[in-house]
């Protein structure tokens, strides 16, 4: 399962979400600058409130960081 | 051993891949990611050839030319952490534990939002210290956030933060705002900002979030307190000329210092363009130029080496 917690303005959001488009990767995308809980959600994963966060079965990384992005979904 | 080493990934970076492909020099291209500081510009009016584009578009393009250039290796999610000059090359490691030899290296790092130095901004990067206000303004929905720079980009993260913070301090270490006056009149007309000038931050402070900060009243010489949840900090920009500090000369605003026919650093071996160098003008057309130089004048040199 891969989620993504995003802003709508966020640029690095947006790169994270093409690049799984990419490499036809499914994901379900969290708005956090509306979806409270989502926000509270993702604060609590990251300890952090940076976005974007993305968590890849649990592995949670922080930021469009490609390679960690790659070995979690074993591309 | 490469011939070249391109540090960076925004538009100068991409351009010296092209035209180093092109002329056929062995590169190697490192670079975090694609399109640097431009990304998070939500529209580029300027870049020659596109009416309007976004910087995630422009971005996906750079990074398009460049890997269409079969002959560019390119590793990208990693970063240069260190450039150690031998006889007649270069030794780059990077952040993978990397190490590479090259004969020629261009910088083209850019430069990244300066930093305020003081205690708890490294501690609370993300927990409340923010750099990237597109990015993070609708994080602070309902609480009360400070944004420190009271320049046209301090304003642009007041007007991100708008929707969403309950309550914005600006606070400015000058005596007055430098922004443009239609930037800090569409702030005072939301009613939920308190501007305070003449203030020096010395301390950011929380638990595991921000909770607050002090600043000095360079009037008063007071320091004072101010409850905040999150801080933004647009006070302008660094260069990243750090890892040819040792090698290069650096002028005093710590930019790498060219020779502007060819951007040649005063390392020989050793180029830098766009707003790693001490252009005159920070612009993604002119940073592009620089690259494009550079690579030609490295040309020159590799083929005399030979």
């Amino acid at each position: 399962m891969v989620k993504i917690y995003s802003t709508p303005t966020c640029p690095y959001c947006e790169m994270t979400k093409e690049y799984f488009k990419e490499k036809g990767v499914n994901y379900e995308d969290y708005d956090v600058s509306v979806d409270d809980k989502a926000r509270e959600e993702m604060i609590a994963k990251s300890q952090q409130m940076g976005v974007p966060v993305i968590d890849i079965d649990g592995k949670i990384i922080i930021g469009f960081n490609q390679p960690e992005i790659d070995k979690a979904l074993g591309l | 051993m490469y011939d070249l080493i391109i540090l960076g990934g925004g538009p100068a970076g991409a351009a010296a891949g092209v035209y180093a492909a092109r002329k056929k020099i062995k590169t190697l291209l490192i670079a975090e990611n694609f399109g640097g500081q431009a990304v998070i510009a939500a529209e580029i009016k300027n870049f020659i050839g596109f009416k309007s584009i976004s910087g995630i578009e422009m971005a996906k393009r750079l990074e398009e030319h460049v890997r269409d250039q079969e002959s560019i290796e390119i590793k990208n999610g990693r970063k240069a952490t260190s450039i150690t000059k031998q006889d007649n090359f270069f030794i780059v490691k990077t952040d993978k534990d990397e190490t590479f030899e090259t004969k020629a290296v261009l910088l083209t790092l850019g430069s990244s939002p300066k930093k305020l130095k003081v205690d708890g901004e490294e501690k609370f990067e993300g927990k409340g210290v923010f750099y990237c206000s597109t990015c993070d303004a609708p994080l602070m929905k309902n609480k009360i956030a400070a944004v420190v720079g009271g320049g046209n980009s301090g304003f642009y993260a007041v007007l991100d933060l708008l929707p969403y913070a309950s309550k914005i301090y600006v606070l400015e270490y000058g005596d007055s705002f430098r922004a443009d006056p239609v930037y800090i009149d569409q702030a005072k007309q939301s009613g939920k900002i308190e501007f305070i000038t003449m203030a020096a931050i010395r301390e950011i402070f929380g638990d595991n979030f921000v909770k607050g900060l002090k600043y000095q009243d360079r009037n008063s010489e007071e320091i004072k307190e101010l409850k905040i949840e999150g801080i933004f900090v647009s006070i302008g920009y660094q260069a990243n000329s750090d890892l040819v500090k040792n090698l290069a000369e650096i002028n005093q605003n710590g930019k790498v210092i060219v020779d502007c026919k060819t951007q040649k650093t005063t390392c020989e071996g050793i180029w830098a363009a766009g707003d790693v160098s001490d252009v005159l003008y920070n612009q993604i057309n002119i940073a592009i130029g620089d690259a494009i130089k550079a690579v030609l004048n490295i040309y020159q040199h590799l083929k005399s080496q030979s």
